[in-house]
């Protein structure tokens, strides 16, 4: 069982990820936007993050991951990010510190979003910790 | 009339009349062996092969004058060619009247190759530009006439082919001269008209091609707006059906269970749409797609990994064979990753239960030829020119497998051709196809 912080600004699909994970027995509080989830990420302390890369902007969801990173506190905590990124925007990130598209998040997920897959990928990231 | 100079295919003539040039200092020589020989009639012949060598030197000079600017790309190459032009055709109606001036003068039945010359520079040179080289080649026939009939150049005569002296007959004189400078100019008239026109239809063509593609552009953009949006809800709907699938949200009853299932199968189907259709959309809206030095070998495991299982399934027999020199090549790996597989997944589709599909990926020095064959349903006839088309699918195919976006040989197209390379299919219905594609390393 963790606490589990989710950013998005796509309240359906917010809500069926809650469902799934609180269906194993995860904590779940949600942010509709990447200020909200600055502020929560300081106050809850979450165990994982889920983050959104296309909230609001394109692109919205990098920000907010390098404030995360930035910001005492949460700065290990880990971040799951969803992505459309590979048919949306065509872009080729990489998650190796010192490249160019560097990301400080430790998983990608790739919408549409199968429960199975969100919950191996939870359980990994929260085992690492 | 306005002074509509050719543009980008006025180099490719350049070549054009270099190559011609060839032809004439060959049939210079033939002509002088043939006349000297088979009807015996005396010629001057060293200063004849002289001006074909001479021809021959400056034709050597254009071209590869023509080679180094086509190399160094000058800002405005075609005014350079065109001033090119100007010169060579000069220089030609030079050589020819010189030619005639030492075989017979105005005697000379050749006299009327001049036509062709100016017929050349109306077609490559502007209207005034050819009025002009005309006007040239009047000054220089009539020089040459005049200076023979008043014996300030010697005459050279056809010894057995026209024995009275005709250059020194006004009356003929005069009469082959007007003839021949109205010809000429009648000839430019014509020509360049035809040609002036040409180039005007040629232009408004290419201002309407561009057009099209500008409108094209448009849609596209919009195809790529609408397609993402639905693809995000869609993406939202299955993500909520398959918690409900899965029965997190509580059990279900077996009706329930099925037409959730139904639902999220269609789903599926659509995303997978939208997805091939942004994918198509995209590449076709970038300028230029991404290429770096990849691992053509290490792209085809990939393949051959993805493509084995589903082989397996249907009973299919996969094999698959690379050159060895085939590594490294220059490209967008993804899209070339997937264009492949695709062809594979496409094979294993078509073909029956116990077939064969097989991959034969061989070195061409410096492109790479990846052929993919099957014993499949195969592509009737008359689908096979349509077949890369858009949303296209053949009739055999769409009877055997309802589901199919027509996008995937689009797709695979858009990508090799976006890598200058080439990709065809033959193919007999009932036997089977063969699927082909050449990349450049």
């Amino acid at each position: 069982m963790a606490n589990i912080l989710i950013i998005d600004d796509d309240p359906d699909i917010v809500e069926a990820m809650k469902i799934v994970l609180e269906s194993k027995d995860h904590r779940v509080s949600i942010a509709k936007n990447g200020e909200e989830g600055l502020k929560k990420a300081k106050l809850d302390k979450p165990d994982l993050i889920i983050l959104d890369v296309m909230m609001e902007t394109m692109g919205k969801g990098f920000e907010v991951a390098k404030e995360l990173r930035k910001s005492q506190g949460h700065k290990d905590s880990p971040i799951l990010m969803l992505t459309a990124i590979k048919e949306s925007t065509g872009l080729d990130f990489k998650t190796e510190a010192g490249d160019k598209d560097w990301l400080p998040v430790d998983e990608y997920l790739e919408k549409p979003l199968k429960p199975q897959e969100l919950i191996l990928k939870v359980e990994a990231l929260l085992e690492k910790r | 009339m306005r002074n509509i100079a050719p543009q980008e295919g006025l180099v490719e003539r350049a070549y054009w009349l270099i190559r011609l040039r060839w032809i004439a200092v060959a049939g210079v020589v033939l002509t002088v062996l043939f006349v000297e020989k088979v009807v015996n009639v005396p010629l001057e012949s060293f200063a004849l092969y002289a001006i074909a060598v001479a021809i021959g030197l400056y034709n050597s000079a254009f071209f590869s004058y023509l080679n180094r600017i086509r190399k160094t790309n000058p800002p405005n190459p075609a005014t350079i060619v065109n001033r090119v032009a100007n010169v060579q055709i000069s220089s030609d109606l030079l050589s020819l009247t010189a030619l005639i001036h030492f075989s017979g003068g105005v005697e000379n039945p050749f006299i009327f190759y001049f036509i062709f010359h100016v017929i050349i520079a109306s077609i490559l040179l502007t209207r005034r530009a050819s009025y002009f080289q005309a006007t040239f080649a009047v000054f220089l026939f009539i020089s040459m006439v005049n200076l023979e009939y008043f014996n300030v150049l010697r005459h050279y005569s056809l010894k057995g082919f026209i024995d009275s002296s005709l250059y020194a007959n006004s009356i003929y004189v005069s009469g082959i001269s007007l003839v021949f400078i109205s010809t000429l100019y009648l000839a430019v008239y014509m020509a360049s008209s035809i040609s002036v026109k040409l180039r005007q239809r040629e232009k408004s063509l290419e201002e309407a091609n561009l057009l099209l593609e500008e409108k094209d552009r448009i849609k596209s953009n919009y195809v790529l707006r609408v397609s993402h949006d639905i693809k995000e809800h869609l993406s939202t709907i299955q993500g909520c059906l398959d918690p409900v699938l899965q029965e997190l949200t509580g059990e279900l009853n077996s009706g329930q269970k099925d037409l959730i299932r139904r639902a999220v199968h269609r789903t599926g189907k659509l995303t997978f749409f939208v997805k091939a259709l942004l994918e198509i959309t995209r590449i076709k809206l970038s300028r230029e797609i991404e290429m770096s030095r990849f691992s053509l070998r290490k792209t085809i495991d990939n393949t051959v990994n993805f493509v084995e299982a589903k082989a397996k399934d249907k009973d299919i027999a996969f094999n698959y064979n690379l050159d060895p020199g085939v590594d490294v090549i220059k490209g967008a790996q993804v899209y070339i990753e997937e264009t492949i597989a695709n062809l594979l997944a496409n094979s294993v589709k078509y073909t029956p239960r116990g077939g064969k599909v097989d991959m034969e990926i061989r070195d061409r020095g410096d492109s790479v030829l990846i052929q993919v064959s099957d014993t499949g349903i195969g592509i009737p006839k008359v689908d096979i020119p349509n077949i890369f088309g858009e949303f296209y699918r053949a009739g055999n195919a769409r009877a055997l497998e309802r589901d199919g976006t027509g996008l995937g040989l689009a797709i695979a197209k858009e990508v090799v051709e976006r890598h200058n390379g080439k990709i065809w299919v033959e193919s007999v219905e009932g036997k089977g196809s063969i699927f082909s594609i050449l990349l450049p390393k």
